[in-house]
């Protein structure tokens, strides 16, 4: 199972891609009118009105998604936030509506949003095939549930995508020269640790203790054939919200959902922390002032249900759905970081 | 015969009006009379080193840590023993085909993941005014000797991140840029703190994804610096003396005790918390740090805490690229006399704990000094002990404001020349060669637990 990849030599094509995607990306409204485009949205469509209904059947409530708020997700990779002036304070627009979900859902039970994000991604990112700094993600939460419950409800919801898009746009993958196999759930899954260790297999070590790196995260994703989940990662690899195992200290019932063939990481969720005390050390972890999420903290106090959530990327499912090469093909007048767009 | 009786006489009544003054001035020593009525008269303000001086003076100058406390032992309690044989000096000339010098000695080292031209950090100054006044020029002379660069904590909030809102003080980003860009090819790397309040507005991500800092970042050469604590004040956190006007700009950024803008005074204090820590905290800060900005080295300044083995154990079992011993004289510009005098290792004791923990796990991580280091005799002993360096705060401030960027070179070529020096008079011309067996130390107990010879032995 090894794939001979070779990270140096993607290091050198880097800096000539960049230069070409700017051009590219210079002209993007022209991108509408090619057949290529039309037929991706139309999947995309199909994609979105699949989950939307699958989410509906299983008794989730659609909500507006909130856009700007005094705070946001924390918990995004070293991207940055967008500040603004808000009437005299600084309020953000949203890197995800984490933080809303679980206010949302200690009304509802089950919701989601269709929730517009934005992250100033860094630079290096732009190359990388997967990284966008405006996109939007199915963001979902459900109360009293478990990191299990969101994954069912993961593997359920990509698969409804999957097989409408067979469906309805058989005409469309044609065009694309796309052929999408058929799963079954439940899709396999991996600790962290496991995936470790197969990676160690392959002669790539990966530190223990952060977020499985691009690189070995396309070449696992690579290896397998099939969608899977990245399950309990330790502590330190994500923002403070994700639940800590009480069992086994220093895992976190959390996961990711990984595309095959090269695609990687499509939706990302955990169980929550909701006790205010245990949120209050975990934010010490990435230096954040507790002041700041005062309302957020305000809520945890109050008392909010447990619950389970995660969200999926609707231009990296679009990617893999039509088996793009990079997921800014997946949108009108996309953004890329560090790339000046219409 | 006359003029001699009255200069008898006059000599007579001046020696009793010195005994006089002698008795009184023994009686006020024997008592802390001076200080009792200074914080009589002046309240809280007291327990800061203020005196007479203007606070950006006293603040540049240091405190008087040696007479106000009890005296405690430093690196002169150390000593470099030349040996007459010098089988190193012997492979050098072969090397050569000459007689070596001292100016063949090698002082390059690679510091946390950086190349530096000297085994030598311009420590992480932070935003007090004197010291970000010369920020510039230690920036121009740091780079210019080609050794790394520290940026310490709320440069960006205080002074701006790409912008100067002051028009006479540097903002964090001509601070960075000033040195990134006066490097020569192949040397340095800059280390940036981010306080809680720089952390509000995301300081590390903002650098992380600042195109001008991108060639760096790909280079390798951007570093982000944890701060556990200073060497004059483990344990409590950060204090600022800003200008009233300053304050009521920051007012909503920081904390302040009392509202700046209901206050009459010319300057008020600004404390920030001291951060807590326990292993687990510092374990995740450690991989977020990786997670987030796997670009970046990550270094650590550690103040002198008693449990200085536990927390080396940690970072090392994490991996950290360079850990940073303040001793308990670093820092000592804006400290409280009570913690300069009462809390803290001295940089002596704390280098103890160091030397025995090198030796049980070995040299896994770049690990630095600071702490009343000023000259070149300093930066060998240090490397003898197995450290990997120094870090120069206070000298580099002083040579700035003495003689510009041009003094922060001609200090620092100084220390370079007295290294190299010390170093070919052991008889090696490699820092890697230096080892214990190059000290000797006057104190009994602190040999044996530095594992050098006692000099009198």
């Amino acid at each position: 199972m090894s794939l001979g990849y070779n990270i140096r030599k993607m290091e050198l094509k880097v800096d000539t891609h960049l230069q070409q995607l700017t051009q590219i990306l210079q002209q993007s409204w022209r991108h509408i009118r090619t057949e290529r485009m039309k037929a991706t949205l139309k999947i995309q469509q199909a994609a979105c009105d699949a989950m939307r209904s699958y989410l509906k059947s299983v008794g989730f409530m659609e909500l507006l998604p909130p856009i700007i708020g005094p705070v946001t997700d924390p918990g995004i990779r070293g991207a940055k936030q967008v500040t603004f002036d808000y009437y005299g304070r600084e309020y953000k627009v949203m890197s995800s509506a984490i933080l809303y979900k679980q206010a949302a859902m200690s009304g509802l039970g089950k919701i989601f949003f269709m929730s517009p994000n934005i992250r100033l991604e860094p630079i290096d990112s732009a190359s990388s095939g997967r990284h966008l700094v405006e996109f939007v993600q199915l963001d979902l939460e459900i109360a009293n549930a478990t990191y299990f419950d969101a994954m069912s409800v993961a593997e359920n919801l990509l698969c409804a995508a999957m097989n409408t898009v067979k469906d309805e746009c058989k005409r469309e993958l044609e065009l694309l020269g796309r052929e999408l196999p058929t799963f079954s759930p439940p899709f396999k899954k991996f600790t962290y640790d496991e995936v470790l260790e197969l990676l160690r297999k392959n002669g790539m070590k990966v530190r223990y203790g952060v977020e499985i790196p691009w690189d070995a995260e396309y070449l696992i994703s690579k290896i397998m054939d099939e969608p899977f989940f990245i399950i309990d990662y330790p502590r330190g690899a994500r923002g403070f919200y994700d639940r800590e195992d009480e069992n086994r200290p220093g895992i976190l019932r959390d996961f990711d959902l990984i595309y095959p063939e090269g695609y990687g990481e499509g939706a990302s969720g955990a169980e929550r922390e909701y006790r205010y005390d245990r949120v209050m050390a975990r934010m010490r972890e990435t230096g954040e002032d507790p002041r700041k999420y005062a309302w957020y903290l305000e809520m945890l106090r109050e008392g909010i249900p447990p619950s389970a959530g995660f969200g999926i990327g609707v231009e990296r499912l679009t990617r893999y759905l039509c088996g793009l090469n990079a997921v800014w093909e997946a949108r009108l007048c996309p953004k890329v970081a560090g790339v000046y767009s219409p | 015969m006359q003029v001699s009786r009255v200069t008898l006489r006059l000599f007579l009544s001046l020696h009793r009006l010195y005994s006089i003054f002698g008795d009184l001035h023994q009686i006020w020593r024997a008592y802390p009379f001076r200080e009792i009525i200074d914080r009589a008269r002046r309240g809280v303000e007291a327990i800061y080193p203020a005196d007479v001086l203007k606070p950006s003076i006293m603040t540049l100058k240091g405190a008087d840590i040696y007479s106000r406390a009890k005296q405690f032992a430093t690196l002169d309690e150390l000593l470099l023993l030349p040996p007459a044989f010098t089988p190193l000096r012997l492979k050098k000339m072969s090397e050569l085909l000459r007689e070596p010098l001292f100016s063949d000695v090698d002082l390059r080292h690679k510091i946390g993941g950086f190349n530096a031209a000297m085994p030598v950090m311009a420590a992480s100054m932070g935003s007090v005014h004197v010291a970000n006044k010369i920020s510039l020029e230690v920036a121009r002379g740091a780079a210019k000797l080609g050794i790394p660069m520290g940026v310490g904590e709320n440069v960006a909030t205080t002074w701006g991140y790409s912008r100067r809102v002051k028009a006479n003080q540097p903002c964090f980003k001509e601070r960075v840029m000033t040195y990134l860009e006066g490097l020569e090819e192949g040397y340095g790397g800059v280390a940036i703190q981010q306080s809680v309040e720089d952390a509000y507005n995301e300081l590390w991500n903002r650098v992380y994804s600042d195109p001008d800092i991108e060639p760096y970042l790909k280079k390798g050469m951007i570093g982000f610096e944890i701060k556990i604590g200073q060497g004059s004040k483990p344990g409590l956190g950060g204090e600022a003396r800003l200008t009233k006007e300053d304050a009521e700009r920051l007012r909503d950024k920081y904390h302040f005790s009392e509202d700046p803008r209901e206050v009459s005074r010319g300057v008020i204090e600004r404390h920030s918390a001291p951060g807590t820590y326990v292993p687990e905290i510092l374990r995740s800060m450690v991989r977020m740090m990786r997670n987030n900005y796997p670009r970046c080295r990550v270094w650590v300044k550690l103040g002198p805490f008693r449990d200085l083995p536990d927390v080396l154990n940690t970072l090392l079992d994490e991996g950290v690229d360079a850990v940073w011993i303040d001793g308990k004289e670093g820092g000592t510009g804006m400290s409280p006399y009570a913690s300069m005098r009462h809390l803290g290792l001295p940089l002596v004791a704390a280098l103890c704990s160091v030397s025995e923990f090198l030796k049980s796990r070995g040299r896994l991580t770049s690990i630095l000094a600071s702490g009343r280091l000023f000259d070149g005799g300093h930066l060998v002993k240090c490397l003898c002990l197995g450290l990997d360096g120094v870090a120069f705060g206070r000298p580099l401030a002083v040579a700035a404001w003495a003689g510009g960027a041009r003094g922060v070179e001609n200090y620092l070529r100084t220390v370079e020349v007295e290294a190299k020096m010390l170093v070919s008079a052991l008889g090696k011309y490699s820092i890697n060669d230096l080892s214990p067996e190059d000290l000797g130390c006057l104190d009994r107990d602190i040999a044996e637990r530095l594992g050098v010879r006692y000099v009198y032995s």
